[in-house]
């Protein structure tokens, strides 16, 4: 969605990244240099000015043998985005070439923060590198969602990633537990307290001679506070009256900073006070910035001369382009400003506001307008850079400009309003949505009266496109918010009126709709239309490049081609997504391992065991955390599957059980639900009553009307029936059939046939038996299925050797009758049971089978009558009968007679 | 209906009237003990635990935090 148009947010400022060069008139630390250590978490936390970055810059100036990646926060950091992709930017500061999948992940639609860190975290791991990473002022974080993702990362460190963090507040990072745990170092202010040892070399080094009691009141005034002890020594320079000045000072309880700075201030020239006052409202500046804010042209000189003079400006860049004050040198100056020149820093803000704008750092505008109370000013930047910010997944700083906005703004600005919509329901949210859509739909409807082309009177919109293209997106808007609500009826019109609307080329807004349509059409059963629109949305999202969301679609899109029974188009929609994945510029897309796991699906589906393991492979060997957000569960569910294959099925239960742990709720139907997939595998395990009472506490009953979502579940209903040798699974599974038909879902078409001939074999009707396997077969042979037979055991076995004695697709039911796929199934027979026979027993039963008598069984077994006895009663017991003969008869049910 | 009430920020040292502005327009009061109030009516607690960070962001020590009236009765009393 490239629209020249529409401004850029800007890039990542450097400067942010700038370590604070080690100054001359700097104290030698000892004391606290060997305090630190190395641990995980070095916490530096003190007030304003007490020296926390100049200690850190001495400490990692020392070649600690790590690279230091610095990173200087400032308020407009509290967004997780451009929190981390500013971390990123540090680390690779240090180490070129860093997170470089981490980079591609967090540039990935709604990829998980814990995903962008462990892809981080697994490089460290891997990596030779020690860093240290080094977060400032990391007060000016109020984020919950970062504070929680540096708890993960700061619980998953490895050895070569260490972290300093400087702040004026203690984090809200889980320290007591890094404190047990001797993980963590803390520097508090009592430790950065100048000592009257360090007071007194400190004023040496600045060249200052005291006597030892002059020291001694500076220290005690000043409390060891750096900052000030750097003020005091300013004021002192070139003063003829050193005695005077201290004993004024000590005489006096002003906040002594407050003291100081005025002191300080009031040496300066009145041209060096105003460009200190004016200058102080910009969280950094340059020469040409401070020009265009004042008002004057000396602004590069004057930055040279107060970085010569060392009035707390603190250089930005080793070409000392860009400088800040320090912090609390600012807000004193600002404090000075609002009392001395009243009214003026609006004005200010907005000067620096424009200056920006012009620069291309619209985020630093925006700041600017908001400081300035200029709310139009900022709105309309907002608006601006809405498209570029929403394309680089930074809605949270957006929705928090949009918050900072008045009401009124919004009323004349219906692309505005649209857009916090759009930021809202990103985040999953509603609340306040319904008042701004109205307010753009309402603008939407008057420009329906006004002459083509023209603008409607009192609207205000930054970008003509922007408002051409909203007619549409509040449709989509209001169709997203109809699905929020459930309503299929109004998402699908919605959705419709959307399509109807649209400019032609907007192919993210045609891609959004008709994923729209397509999930209402897949919630009614409509799965042809809903691949249909599917479809389109991919198409249209290859065209703007959105390769992440064409990830997702893909994988609903085989689901839909699934449940007609295409397998070999669902599993060409996999590879060309997975094709999308490689072109160049190759990046780690997020739902790589999706693709793979929906590979290893229909590979298993076909009998194909190796092939279904090697992509399950390639899918754990990319990890979880590249996934989307039910990549966790599908995996477990299609690793389950080759589990069950492979007759483990007390391994596959656990899987499931994990499975359902991680289930992540989406706005997709759950077309195979968990609960069900389990029943099934009880099904095989010999427990059908264990399934029978999931199916009863599912309310499901034979008598229930048919219908696509709950296909799945009646299915094994059926199968559960059948299972326990009860009738009217036949009929069932007839009703099934019929709507499967009607509904053009071959892929339960297919499942269900078979079950039928399965079902009408056991009730003695051959060939209704016989021509639902004829259907079956019809549909499963050219795509290749092969499960659905083989696992089936030997009923189908003789279903499939009644099929090839009468012809049907012989080739087919060759090959299904020979199937490898089918050898794991066998051992699972004796399994039929909740308590399977032993192979002893199993040896007992089959010579029950037998002619012989007790005695002359013992005998065969080489054990006592009373051994037999034993084992008789015990596989009675186990098979729930009472005879010899029912024994034998229920132990030839379970395929248990033959060897 | 506004959740606004008075509150009292007593802070160690002494600060001048001209950090009023500063402190959007709060009464700025020193002490003969050596220590600040800053006092006056504050809209809600985001804005108490804002003014509290710009207290915080100016170093100075913070005494004590009080609320010195209390909200307007919604209703009758007994």
């Amino acid at each position: 969605m490239s629209d020249p148009t529409t401004a850029s947010i800007g890039p990542l400022l450097r400067t942010k990244l700038y370590a604070p060069r080690v100054t001359r008139e700097l104290v030698d630390r000892p004391r606290l240099a060997g305090h630190v250590g190395r641990p995980a978490l070095l916490l530096v936390s003190a007030p304003a000015g007490f020296g926390k970055s100049t200690l850190l810059a001495q400490l990692l100036s020392g070649g600690t043998g790590s690279s230091v990646a610095w990173l200087s926060l400032d308020a407009g950091d509290s967004d997780p985005a451009t929190y981390w992709a500013y971390v990123l930017a540090a680390l690779r500061t240090a180490v070129p070439g860093l997170g470089v999948q981490a980079q591609d992940l967090l540039d990935s639609r709604g990829a998980p923060i814990t995903s962008v860190l462990t892809s981080l975290l697994n490089e460290l791991a891997a990596s030779q590198e020690e860093v240290v990473l080094v977060l400032d002022d990391y007060h000016v974080i109020h984020d919950p969602a970062i504070h929680e993702a540096m708890t993960f990362l700061v619980d998953h460190l490895p050895p070569q990633l260490r972290l300093v963090v400087a702040t004026r507040s203690d984090p809200p990072l889980s320290l007591p537990r890094l404190r047990a745990r001797g993980e963590l170092v803390e520097v508090r202010a009592a430790d950065l307290r100048f000592t009257e040892q360090e007071t007194s070399a400190y004023f040496d080094a600045m060249g200052l001679s005291l006597s030892a009691p002059e020291v001694s009141t500076l220290e005690d005034r000043t409390e060891g506070w750096a900052a000030a002890l750097q003020l005091a020594a300013l004021s002192l320079q070139d003063r003829a009256d050193t005695a005077g000045f201290i004993d004024g000072f000590a005489g006096d309880d002003r906040h002594v900073v407050d003291y100081l700075v005025e002191e300080v201030v009031h040496r300066q020239p009145e041209a060096v006070r105003d460009f200190l006052l004016r200058t102080s409202v910009l969280p950094r500046l340059s020469g040409p910035l401070a020009d265009a804010v004042t008002g004057r042209t000396d602004g590069r000189a004057m930055l040279a001369t107060l970085d010569r003079d060392n009035l707390f400006l603190v250089p930005l860049d080793d070409q000392r382009r860009w400088y800040r004050y320090h912090h609390l040198f600012a807000d004193m100056l600002q404090a000075r400003l609002l009392d001395e020149l009243p009214g003026e820093t609006p004005e200010l803000h907005r000067r620096a506001s424009a200056w920006h704008e012009q620069d291309g750092d619209i985020g630093a505008a925006i700041e600017h307008a908001l400081a300035a109370g200029d709310a139009e000013r900022a709105a309309g930047l907002v608006e601006a850079v809405r498209p570029a910010m929403t394309k680089e997944r930074r809605e949270a700083q957006l929705r928090r400009w949009m918050e900072a906005l008045p009401d009124e703004v919004y009323a004349r600005r219906p692309v505005l309003a649209n857009g916090y919509v759009g930021a809202l329901m990103s985040t999953g949210e509603t609340r306040g949505a319904e008042p701004r859509l109205r307010l753009a739909e309402h603008w939407v409807e008057r420009a329906g009266t006004t002459p083509s082309g023209e603008l409607p009177d009192g609207l205000l919109v930054a970008s003509q496109d922007e408002w051409h293209r909203l007619p549409g997106w509040v449709k989509i808007h209001r169709a997203g918010l109809a699905l929020m609500a459930g309503d299929v009826a109004a998402t699908m019109q919605h959705a419709q009126d959307a399509i109807a609307v649209l400019q032609a080329g907007d192919d993210l807004g045609h891609g959004a709709a008709t994923a729209l349509m397509g999930l209402a059409r897949w919630r009614t059963g409509d799965v042809a239309g809903a691949e249909a629109a599917y479809a389109e949305t991919i198409r249209r999202f290859e065209l703007v490049g959105h390769v992440a969301d064409i990830l997702g679609c893909a994988v609903t899109l085989a689901d839909l081609q699934l449940a007609q029974g295409r397998l070999t188009d669902a599993e060409r929609t996999y590879r060309d997504a997975l094709a999308l994945t490689v072109r160049p510029p190759a990046t780690t897309v997020r739902g790589t391992p999706d693709m793979h796991v929906g590979l290893s699906e229909i590979l298993n589906e076909r009998g194909d065991l190796d092939g279904a393991r090697e992509q399950l492979r390639l899918a754990q060997a990319l990890g979880d955390h590249l996934g989307l957000p039910k990549h966790p569960h599908r995996r477990r569910i299609a690793e389950a599957a080759i589990l069950t294959a492979d007759g483990d099925l007390d391994g596959a239960l656990t899987l499931l059980d994990e499975a359902e742990q991680v289930y992540d709720l989406d706005f997709s139907p759950d077309a195979r639900p968990l609960g069900a997939i389990r029943a099934r595998v009880w099904i095989r395990q010999g427990r059908p009553d264990l399934a029978l009472g999931w199916a009863e506490a599912r309310d499901l009953s034979v008598q229930d009307e048919p219908g696509y979502l709950r296909e799945f579940e009646h299915v094994t209903l059926a199968r559960a029936l059948l299972a326990q040798g009860d009738d009217r699974a036949a009929g069932l599974l007839e009703r099934l059939l019929a709507a499967a038909e009607t509904g053009g879902r071959c892929g339960s078409v297919l499942e269900i046939a078979a079950l039928l001939a399965l079902a009408r074999q056991r009730t003695g009707d051959q060939d209704a038996a016989t021509a639902a396997l004829a259907r079956a077969l019809e549909l499963a042979e050219p795509e290749g299925y092969a499960r659905i037979f083989t696992d089936e055991g030997p009923a189908m076995e003789s279903l499939l050797g009644v099929a090839a004695r009468r012809g049907l697709a012989p080739a087919y039911v060759a090959r299904l009758r020979r199937a490898p796929g089918r050898a794991p199934a066998e051992p699972q027979l004796p399994g039929a049971l909740v308590d399977p026979l032993s192979d002893r027993e199993l040896d007992v039963l089959r010579l029950l089978a037998s002619e012989l008598n007790g005695p002359e069984i013992a005998r065969h077994l080489v054990v006592s009558l009373n051994t037999v006895r034993t084992h008789t009663k015990n596989i009675y017991a186990k098979l729930g009968v009472g005879s010899r003969r029912a024994a034998v008869r229920r132990g030839e049910q379970l395929g248990l007679l033959r060897r | 209906m506004s959740d606004a009430v008075t509150y009292e920020i007593r802070i160690q040292g002494r600060l001048g009237d001209r950090w009023a502005a500063w402190f959007d327009g709060m009464e700025i009061v020193a002490t003969d003990d050596g220590t600040t109030l800053i006092r006056g009516r504050i809209a809600d607690q985001a804005a108490l635990h804002g003014l509290i960070q710009k207290v915080r962001d100016l170093g100075l020590p913070l005494l004590s935090v009080t609320r010195t009236d209390t909200p307007t009765p919604t209703g009758p009393t007994s």
